[in-house]
C-alpha cells in the first residue's frame, strides 16, 4: 500500500491519507479467491484466472479512488468476488507488483510461490551492479 | 547465472512476527526451485530514510540489489524510508514485490 501513498503524493499529498482506508471487515487471517485481470503481468505470472491468497491487514484501497489509480500506469490487477481492489501492477515497469495479500505464506519448499519464482527471474536480469 | 542475487527487503525486521519469517523462508524456497543462491538483505526504514538525497553517489545502497522487496509490518518506523526505496525501484528498474 506504500506504492499507493508515493503516487499520491506526488499528485495529490492532501489526499494521500484517504486513499486507504480501513476496510469495513478486517482480512486478518483470511483466505480470500482472487480474480486476476486479464492483460496483466501477473497474469501471465499465475497463469490462471484465479488465486487463493492469505491475508493479514485491516486497511485497503478506498473504493472511491479505484477509478483514478486505474489513470497511467498503475493497473488494478487482481480483485475479490466483490471486485475490491486486491493487486495492481505498474504497465511500464518489467516487474512490479503491489498487493494486499502475503503471497509470503502460501509458500512451501514443495509448491514455492509462482510470484515469487516470477519475481526473482526478473530480478536474475537486473544488470550486476560493479562495486569497486 | 552464478552470483548470489541481492535482494533488499525493506521492511523493520521482528523475529515474532511470523509473516517476516515467512517472508525470508518464501523467498528461500523460490530461490531453490531455480538452483539460485539468495543474499537477502533487510533494510531498517530507519537506515533509508538517512540515505542523503538521491545523487548517483547516494544510492549506492540500493543499487546493488537486483530486487527490492517491501515486506508486510505497517505503519513503518519511518514510511518515508520506506517510499524512498520504493521510489527507487519504481525508477531504476529494479524489480519489486509490495506485499
Amino acid at each position: 500500500m506504500g506504492i499507493l501513498d508515493a503516487d499520491n503524493e506526488e499528485t495529490s499529498p492532501d489526499s494521500s491519507n484517504l486513499v486507504i482506508s480501513k476496510l469495513t471487515c478486517s482480512l486478518v487471517g483470511q483466505a480470500q479467491t482472487i480474480k486476476i485481470m486479464p492483460g496483466t503481468l501477473a497474469r501471465q505470472v499465475y497463469g490462471e484466472e484465479e488465486t487463493v491468497e492469505e491475508f493479514r491487514c485491516n486497511y485497503g484501497l478506498n473504493c472511491e479512488y479505484r477509478d483514478k489509480i486505474s489513470i497511467g500506469e498503475l493497473k488494478v490487477a487482481g480483485v475479490d468476488t466483490n471486485g475490491e481492489v486486491r493487486m495492481v501492477e505498474l504497465s511500464d515497469h518489467r516487474f512490479f507488483i503491489a498487493t494486499l495479500f502475503l503471497p509470503q505464506l502460501c509458500s512451501s519448499s514443495d509448491k514455492p510461490h509462482r510470484l515469487i519464482v516470477a519475481y526473482l527471474k526478473a530480478a536474475m536480469a537486473t544488470p550486476p551492479f560493479k562495486r569497486f | 547465472m552464478n552470483r548470489p542475487l541481492r535482494i533488499g527487503i525493506i521492511g523493520d525486521f521482528e523475529p515474532s512476527y511470523p509473516s517476516h519469517i515467512a517472508t525470508n523462508e518464501a523467498l528461500n524456497h523460490a530461490a531453490r526451485a531455480l538452483s539460485l543462491t539468495l543474499d537477502p538483505s533487510w533494510l531498517p526504514t530507519l537506515s533509508l530514510f538517512d540515505m542523503p538525497p538521491s545523487d548517483d553517489d547516494s544510492e549506492t545502497l540500493l543499487k546493488q540489489f537486483d530486487g527490492l522487496w517491501c515486506a508486510p509490518g505497517s505503519p513503518y518506523k519511518s514510511m518515508e524510508g520506506a517510499l524512498k526505496a520504493i521510489r527507487f525501484a519504481r525508477e531504476h528498474d529494479r524489480p519489486f514485490v509490495g506485499t
